[in-house]
């Protein structure tokens, strides 16, 4: 599989939830190590990607921010194990998923 | 339901914020490609996926004809795309920094066979310019 299998996937947990905007990975310490799947990004209005706005402190240039903030409202986190199957152009959500913050820390 | 440990401490990594498009650089700094895209490991597809099965890992970046595709939909086939081992990488930053040299990697084979087959034999091709220095034995 490859990344761009996932990037714009549609999402659903019983019903549709949103789109696939992005998908995070977490480093292991020692150097060499895969970086592994952690979840992916959800957005309910759009498939693209946010450039960030959403997941930092990162408020300029405004009316960029603004829009983008606007256009990935309400996206959140879903966590591998709490995906139940993948399909192409499909990821159905385990029942009881749960929605973390998507903002990097 | 899964566990809700939140273990956001890590050093996290975005695929299309922090991977996608960016620059490689090889071990000496000479830029290799740029990441179109990522291999992943083997993912369970069309089947249900069972609550312990370990998450996939990237194994490659992977470089090549992707542009138009991403732009317009569809997929390059595999064939048309190199890739770089995951395990090459150095450090990640504003651009990705490979811990190997250029000419290891398949992904500068065209290069290589263009400096072999073609530019080393035109005269004088397979070295580099020698400095012109002036009468006085200074540097012109």
């Amino acid at each position: 599989m490859i990344i761009t299998d996932l990037l714009g996937s549609r999402v659903f947990g019983p019903d549709f939830l949103g789109f696939v905007s992005d998908v995070r990975f977490i480093r292991e310490d020692s150097a060499g190590r895969p970086a592994r799947l952690y979840g992916v990004l959800v957005s309910p209005h759009a498939r693209s990607s946010s450039l960030g706005f959403e997941r930092s402190g990162v408020r300029s240039p405004w009316p960029i921010a603004a829009l983008v903030r606007w256009r990935h409202r309400n996206s959140f986190l879903v966590r591998w194990n709490d995906i139940e199957r993948l399909d192409d152009d499909r990821i159905q959500l385990r029942p009881g998923f749960q929605r973390a913050s998507p903002e990097l820390p | 339901m899964t566990s809700n440990t939140d273990d956001q401490a890590g050093p996290w990594l975005d695929a299309q914020l922090h991977l996608l498009d960016r620059q490689v650089l090889d071990v000496d700094g000479v830029p290799v490609a740029v990441v179109d895209d990522l291999e992943l490991s083997e993912v369970p597809v069309g089947q249900e996926i069972p609550i312990d099965t370990p998450p996939p890992v990237i194994t490659a970046l992977l470089s090549g004809a992707a542009l138009a595709t991403r732009i317009f939909g569809g997929r390059p086939p595999e064939s048309r795309m190199q890739s770089t081992p995951w395990a090459d990488i150095a450090e990640i930053g504003v651009v990705i920094k490979l811990g190997v040299q250029r000419d290891t990697l398949d992904l500068a084979w065209t290069e290589r066979w263009v400096r072999d087959r073609i530019i080393g034999r035109i005269p004088g091709g397979r070295h580099i310019p020698q400095q012109e220095h002036d009468d006085d034995g200074g540097e012109s």
